[in-house]
């Protein structure tokens, strides 16, 4: 009674602020305060059974998962609130209020009569998971086997929009190696590693290119990705002595780049 | 000493508990259909890849046609209850009503996945692979993407998928009790969401697809299922019958029965696609691949009319008065949706989901008329088996007429666009005539099985008492006439666009399809007898 | 303890959840507002089984939460796959499919 009084506002409050809250990992966790509010729930209305299921399954297991894809899809993708269709969200709002009161004057309206109580049954059953169990797989034991096939779906499902075939074998490190050597041979490509940014010049920074003996900056040192946006340092020895070794250090210490 | 007894006790408690008592005989089309899946799933992973097709290929069509004898047997001896009122027996401990309905509807179901499997199977159209991903996981328009396609990597899961999905539409349909009805829904359901993002082609429409197909399915399914809660907690069960009782036994409406019965009507209308829960009718049918739409486009709706069916005969046939007002606005809004809204379609497949649309409607208007079996006299059908034998019509036109918007394509796969149809009547005059005689059948011209469909439904629903609704289906009938024979009218009455659709000769598979298709629409259309007896011999729900 | 109070609770999330799904746009959240309405219909099953006295309420709450395990695989790998295509798990942005 006191557990129903104290939670009911915790899970209502949550549950809205779980609408109106404008991060996905928020929902998230407010929508974990209403799942582990209802499981004490149904240990208050005699079901040790689903208290345990509930935390289990949906908290542990559910939960865990949609957090798992936020972090996938990357936690800082908040939702835009900025209504698309015009209306929408007053029409959403007052249907769901309709809704509401619908539901709760048909509830308030039914003649629900006296609370039975699970204790005759559950004495019957010899406890709650015993009645659960003796229940499932006798009268609901023809859905309990069809629910395989729902999670048998569920894996090949994720399987064949998630798992990726590798359709070529790997090459193993021999492989590579003896390609390497022939690429030297054919087209001279060197076989060593690529120079690593800023060897030999002022600094180590991604987008400092190496600087070959002669002092002309190595092209093959800075990512791919720099050089096609077009964000690399220009190092070369003819800007260095134009601007003056002094305004360039002088620029690194105040931040400028 | 105390503790002792008290594990005797409880092992006595153990002992008591009694064995389920399952007819596995009786049972069998849906253990076949499962059991296929599983060994399609075994296939998946012990085959070596380029046997699988053939082997899942042949495991699907030796399975379903397995299943489609089984329930042939199953029929032959079934036991008779009541004097006739009703056929078979309630199995598999009160959880499936194996009736003559459910018999039906597991047989037009089975057929039109045997028909859909050829569809599913087809590689001549793509040059030599099936129409579905080669690798979903790989990004479209992606090397990866290519390098799968160039090797001729096909998906091949989507046999056991569609043999899952199959087998939670003859259980969703015979289901007996409520929590199993659930559990098929979501069996039938996920692997179609599965299945609809899943195409080779157009691979950003068909993912769109299936996620407005999944959230908005998942939602339905949200309130169909707080609608069996209210149930529940009106009957205190979950047994259709137990429901029936409960109804019966008390006077005058209650609040939790009308709400618990508005929400899964909700959820029950979303699956036959009735407005206004239509929505994603069109969108689901355009993007997804064209195999599936026509699996979900007969199939679906067939299992889905099933339950709906037996949920508002069985256990709320008592209430049937505060249920037949809601069901005649929706049957009257959702034939006037699905016939207006067709009109400005622009895209076959979008067109064809529309007429779907409006199709639910007619189908509603039959059930609306809710007559009974008891107070049929003489040689009339009743609502269920006039709803039962347009299911039947309208699943064989409706495959045959996807199977050949997969024959017409260009240089992209299919075309779809109503303007690249035009003049296909002089390029490909067979196939134009077949697609013709479809389309005159979905508008319910005499001599295809559409008139006599719609006969059926329009006169058991007349004689229920539904005679307004009946006015407006006739008019709606009128106006949906006028788009198919727009279709109509640019294939062979319009000059070709451009270089103009070109007709891909498709395998023996695909041929069988619409040829099927298109003789059974003949058929039904000349001689219906022999299936309106087989639906009139499988008689009422049983109780 | 009377049933009502539970029942209004469970309308009220139910509520809610639908609300959510009809106003975000977010295609995770969105689902997620399912999975409140889902629990809501929980909370309903077990309130009745305990004003019915039999555990067919308790059972259905046990089954919707294995079918909604399901779920969840299925639709957090669909939304996943949109997301690696587009980078955007927006709903508005899947808008291909129109009139």
């Amino acid at each position: 009674m006191i557990a129903f009084w104290v939670l009911a506002p915790v899970m209502v409050v949550a549950a809205v602020a779980m609408v109106m809250a404008r991060k996905a990992v928020h929902c998230a966790l407010l929508l974990a305060v209403i799942m582990i509010s209802l499981a004490v729930l149904y240990a208050v209305q005699n079901a040790p059974f689903l208290f345990a299921v509930q935390i289990i399954v949906y908290t542990g297991a559910v939960l865990m998962l949609f957090l798992f894809v936020l972090m996938l899809v990357g936690v800082d993708s908040s939702d835009s609130l900025v209504e698309t269709l015009r209306g929408q969200r007053v029409a959403a709002v007052v249907l769901g209020l309709l809704f509401g009161l619908l539901v709760v004057v048909a509830l308030s309206q039914a003649t629900l009569g006296t609370v039975v109580g699970l204790s005759a049954a559950s004495e019957q059953a010899d406890g709650n998971v015993k009645g659960i169990a003796a229940l499932l797989f006798s009268t609901y034991v023809f859905a309990f086997e069809v629910t395989s096939a729902l999670l048998i779906t569920a894996a090949l499902g994720a399987m064949v929009l998630a798992h990726r075939e590798r359709l070529t074998p790997k090459p193993t490190q021999r492989e590579m190696v003896a390609q390497r050597m022939r690429d030297y041979a054919t087209s001279g490509v060197h076989p060593g590693a690529l120079p690593n940014p800023g060897s030999f010049a002022r600094h180590n920074s991604v987008d400092t290119p190496a600087l070959l003996p002669d002092g002309t900056p190595s092209e093959l040192s800075i990512s791919r990705v720099m050089r096609a946006r077009g964000t690399v340092r220009d190092v070369s020895r003819d800007r260095l002595t134009e601007r003056g070794i002094e305004t360039e250090t002088r620029q690194i210490e105040e931040g400028e780049r | 000493m105390t503790a002792h007894t008290s594990t005797l006790a409880s092992r006595l408690a153990a002992e008591a508990f009694n064995k389920p008592d399952i007819d596995y005989g009786k049972l069998s089309p849906l253990l076949i259909v499962f059991g296929v899946a599983l060994v399609g799933v075994l296939v998946e992973a012990f085959a070596p890849r380029d046997r699988r097709y053939v082997i899942q290929t042949a495991v699907s069509i030796v399975g379903l046609a397995a299943a489609l004898a089984a329930v042939v047997v199953v029929g032959l001896n079934v036991q008779s209850n009541h004097g006739g009122a009703s056929l078979g027996s309630v199995e598999a401990m009160g959880a499936i009503a194996v009736d003559g309905p459910s018999l039906f509807i597991w047989g037009t179901v089975l057929i039109f996945s045997l028909m859909s499997v050829l569809l599913f199977a087809e590689r001549q159209l793509e040059g030599g692979i099936t129409a579905f991903a080669g690798q979903a996981a790989a990004l479209p328009g992606t090397e990866a993407e290519r390098e799968a396609s160039s090797r001729g990597i096909e998906h091949t899961e989507v046999f056991p998928l569609m043999l899952f999905a199959i087998g939670g539409m003859m259980l969703f349909a015979s289901a007996n009790d409520l929590l199993t009805m659930f559990v098929a829904l979501e069996v039938l359901s996920l692997p179609l969401y599965l299945l609809c993002g899943l195409a080779r082609r157009r691979r950003l429409i068909s993912q769109e697809a299936a996620l407005k197909y999944f959230l908005l399915g998942a939602f339905s399914s949200a309130f169909f299922l707080y609608g069996i809660a209210l149930v529940y907690g009106y009957a205190g069960s979950f047994r259709l019958g137990d429901i029936d009782t409960a109804v019966s036994s008390t006077v005058g409406g209650n609040g939790l029965l009308l709400a618990g019965m508005a929400l899964m009507a909700v959820g029950l209308l979303f699956k036959v696609s009735a407005a206004p829960f239509h929505a994603w009718t069109p969108d689901v049918y355009q993007g997804a691949p064209t195999a599936v739409t026509a699996f979900m486009a007969a199939c679906t709706k067939v299992a889905a009319f099933g339950a709906l069916l037996r949920v508002f005969y069985v256990a709320l046939g008592g209430v049937r008065w505060d249920w037949q007002p809601m069901m005649w606005v929706i049957a009257a809004l959702t034939m006037a949706i699905g016939s207006i809204v067709a009109i400005t379609q622009t895209d076959i497949k979008r067109m064809l989901a529309y007429s779907s649309v409006a199709h639910a409607g007619f189908l509603i208007t039959g059930f609306v008329g809710a007559q009974q079996g008891i107070e049929v006299a003489g040689q009339q059908i009743s609502s269920l088996q006039a709803v039962m034998f347009y299911l039947v019509a309208y699943g064989f036109t409706t495959i045959g007429a996807f199977a050949v918007v997969t024959v017409v394509r260009d240089a992209g796969g299919e075309t779809t666009h109503l303007s690249r149809w035009a003049g296909l009547g002089k390029e490909a005059p067979v196939v134009a005539g077949v697609f013709a005689f479809f389309l005159l059948a979905f508008a319910g011209i005499p001599l295809t099985s559409g008139f006599t469909g719609k006969w059926a439904v329009f006169t058991s629903a007349w004689a229920g008492g539904a005679w307004p609704l009946v006015v407006v289906a006739v008019l709606m009938s009128v106006v949906a006439a006028f788009f198919y024979v727009r279709v109509i009218v640019v294939m062979f009455f319009s000059d070709p666009v451009g270089d103009g659709p070109t007709v891909a000769v498709p395998s023996i598979l695909t041929t069988i399809t619409i040829t099927v298709g298109a003789a059974m629409t003949l058929l039904l259309g000349v001689v219906p007898q022999p299936v309106f007896d087989l639906a009139r011999a499988a008689g009422e729900f049983i109780r | 303890m009377s049933a009502t109070p539970f029942l209004i609770l469970s309308a009220l999330l139910f509520g809610v959840g639908a609300v959510g799904v009809l106003v975000r746009r977010n295609a995770i959240v969105v689902f997620m507002c399912v999975e409140l309405m889902l629990n809501a219909a929980n909370l309903a099953f077990v309130t009745f089984s305990r004003q019915h006295g039999n555990f067919d309420g308790q059972i259905a709450a046990f089954f919707v939460m294995v079918v909604a395990a399901a779920e969840v695989v299925v639709g957090l790998a669909i939304i996943m796959t949109i997301f690696r295509t587009r980078r955007s798990a927006s709903v508005d942005d899947a808008s291909l499919l129109k009139y």
